[in-house]
């Protein structure tokens, strides 16, 4: 109950933010230019215009997810919101989730707006729309759930610089970790050390990559075939998501408990 | 007031409160509560009173769950502190309050009931009953960007005691307010009392304080210096005497008259000042003795800003005094806190 209340008071918080709109437009206008990008490449504009529709949907979602989210908690404190919430009969993580809860419920709507225009004007240029564009859509929501816990990991510990600064750099890092493998590989057996930390460092880091089916989604979709990537596969990515989120979370709240305001 | 209340329980009771903040790695850890006992009763107004940087906002926010102690332990109405389930018996009102500036007056209203738990019809009656109430019906459907100081100062007491919880704790509840303002709040508080709910409030006002609350705990960097019911404490000294006498012989006046701080004919009657009771029974003898009748004896008390002053100066006299002698724990000298005046 009290999760719910403040995830619907913190949804509320972001769709009456008039950035939100002006990132959506940003996006909507990306989409479209996409079919601009289309025509001046030299065949295959439909499958160029797919391909940049779906990142400009994951980039729009993914600013307004870190950028809404490591304000998010500074916010309450700087603003001294959080008095009159802490002192009522609610814990500390319930907080933290119904935060969390709120920005998500933000990204899905975002999201599926985002997407419904995408695929509305993906219909009318006569390009495929498969169940593999839909797969990928699916596939950014999850990475933004996780994108969306680190930014309220940082939030509740740091100032919103900061936060955003380390929440950036895990996502731009997330994207590369099959780059920190191929390094280790180079590596050999020279130097051992270094190896075993860039393995340690590819575990650590989120594997954003996973999430990333978009091209998969085009050729697929292209093809007129059904999936990007098989089923069992996806729920395994989703389990990664779930898992990686949840321990993001539970590390955010361990912080938060503990914090003086 | 809706809850059900354990008898014989207090409605707050702190026990050896301390807290210590570490700023950081290269800076002195500060003092801020130096084991603090506290017992508050139920139906009361409880005055909490204290210089700026006293611990009246760090004790308040322990209280409410917002700061941890380093040591000690609280109870509201028998349930401890660290359980949030003793929240649900309190409503707090912080210093300055601050609200969703997206919500209106009566989003705001709802939104906390929500987390109080309140039905959604329960929500709408008490929330409209109680914008109207603090004079904010007019403007609960307006941005809270256009609320006053005033105005929020009243949301924040209609929010805190919106759930109509037994005990009201309020964090300098009358800072920044114009004398109207003031006494509503004042009102207010008197209202709630009487409705059965205890009242816990920090303030710096002390004229407010005299005029509505039934105990004080004077609080002095981190450490209570006094406490109890005012009359007794503000009874305990009496200033001076002033005293009214008729009838009085030249020569019995002049003996009493030697007595007097001041002494001045008005008409009929033979005023006089003197520095003690002691010196008054003794005036009292002499006029008696000399054929005058006594009118009128008025001992004059110390004001709650004469008191507080006395005690808090006791305080760091005897602060000091042990800091010489070496009996003083390291922390009490790197207490926070400006020593300046009031409100300072």
């Amino acid at each position: 109950m009290n999760v719910w209340a403040i995830a619907v008071n913190t949804f509320r918080e972001a769709v009456r933010d008039k950035i939100l709109y002006v990132l959506a437009v940003f996006g909507l206008i990306l989409i479209f230019v996409s079919r601009a990008v289309g025509w001046i490449s030299y065949g295959g504009e439909l499958k160029i215009m797919t391909d940049l529709g779906l990142a400009a949907i994951w980039l729009f979602v993914a600013l307004i997810s870190i950028f809404i989210g490591t304000q998010m908690i500074y916010k309450e404190i700087d603003k001294r919101t959080l008095y009159t919430i802490l002192s009522r009969p609610i814990r500390r993580w319930e907080f933290l989730l119904g935060k969390y809860c709120g920005l998500l419920l933000t990204s899905l709507v975002i999201l599926a707006a985002l997407s419904a225009v995408f695929l509305a004007y993906l219909k009318l240029m006569g390009a495929p729309v498969t169940g593999a564009i839909l797969q990928a859509l699916f596939l950014i929501f999850c990475e933004m759930m996780l994108v969306t816990a680190l930014a309220i990991f940082f939030s509740s510990a740091s100032t919103p610089v900061l936060s955003a600064v380390f929440t950036f750099m895990i996502f731009g890092v997330g994207q590369l970790t099959k780059w920190i493998v191929d390094l280790g590989n180079l590596i050999q057996d020279q130097a051992p050390g270094m190896k075993l930390a860039l393995k340690l460092f590819y575990f650590l880091m989120p594997n954003l990559d996973n999430f990333n089916v978009r091209a998969q989604a085009v050729h697929a979709a292209a093809r007129g075939s059904g999936w990007a990537i098989p089923p069992e596969q996806m729920l395994s990515i989703v389990v990664y998501g779930g898992a990686y989120t949840a321990a993001v979370l539970l590390a955010a709240a361990l912080v938060f408990r503990r914090r003086n305001f | 007031m809706a809850e059900t209340i354990t008898q014989g329980v207090p409605a707050l009771r702190i026990e050896g409160l301390r807290m210590v903040y570490h700023p950081g790695l290269f800076q002195r850890r500060k003092l801020a509560l130096h084991g603090l006992d506290l017992e508050v009763p139920k139906g009361s107004i409880y005055g909490f009173l204290g210089q700026n940087g006293a611990g009246k906002t760090t004790t308040l926010k322990t209280l409410v769950g917002l700061q941890m102690p380093t040591a000690g332990r609280a109870w509201i109405f028998g349930t401890d502190i660290r359980e949030s389930a003793s929240r649900a018996k309190v409503g707090f009102m912080p210093e300055n309050p601050y609200f969703y500036e997206y919500l209106t007056a009566r989003e705001t209203l709802d939104f906390y009931g929500r987390l109080a738990g309140m039905p959604r019809a329960e929500r709408r009656r008490r929330g409209e009953y109680l914008l109207e109430r603090f004079g904010l019906g007019h403007a609960k459907d307006g941005s809270m960007r256009d609320f006053s100081k005033g105005m929020r100062q009243r949301l924040g007491l209609a929010q805190a005691i919106l759930n109509q919880p037994p005990l009201v704790l309020l964090d300098e509840p009358m800072s920044g307010l114009d004398p109207l303002g003031r006494r509503d709040i004042r009102n207010e508080i008197l209202a709630l009392r009487d409705a059965g709910c205890t009242v816990f409030f920090s303030s710096h006002i002390l004229s407010d304080v005299a005029d509505i609350c039934d105990r004080v705990c004077i609080l002095h960097e981190g450490r209570k210096v006094a406490e109890g019911r005012l009359p007794k404490l503000l009874g305990q000294r009496v200033l001076e005497v002033q005293m009214s006498a008729s009838g009085v012989p030249k020569e019995g006046l002049h003996e009493a008259a030697k007595l007097a701080r001041r002494a001045w004919h008005d008409g009929e009657l033979y005023h006089l000042l003197l520095e003690s009771e002691d010196l008054a029974l003794k005036a009292k003898e002499a006029i008696e003795r000399g054929g005058g009748t006594l009118r009128r004896l008025v001992p004059h008390h110390e004001s709650l800003e004469e008191y507080f002053i006395r005690v808090t100066r006791e305080g760091d006299v005897a602060r000091l005094a042990g800091a010489e002698e070496g009996s003083a724990a390291p922390e009490a000298a790197s207490a926070p806190g400006p020593r300046g005046g009031l409100g300072a």
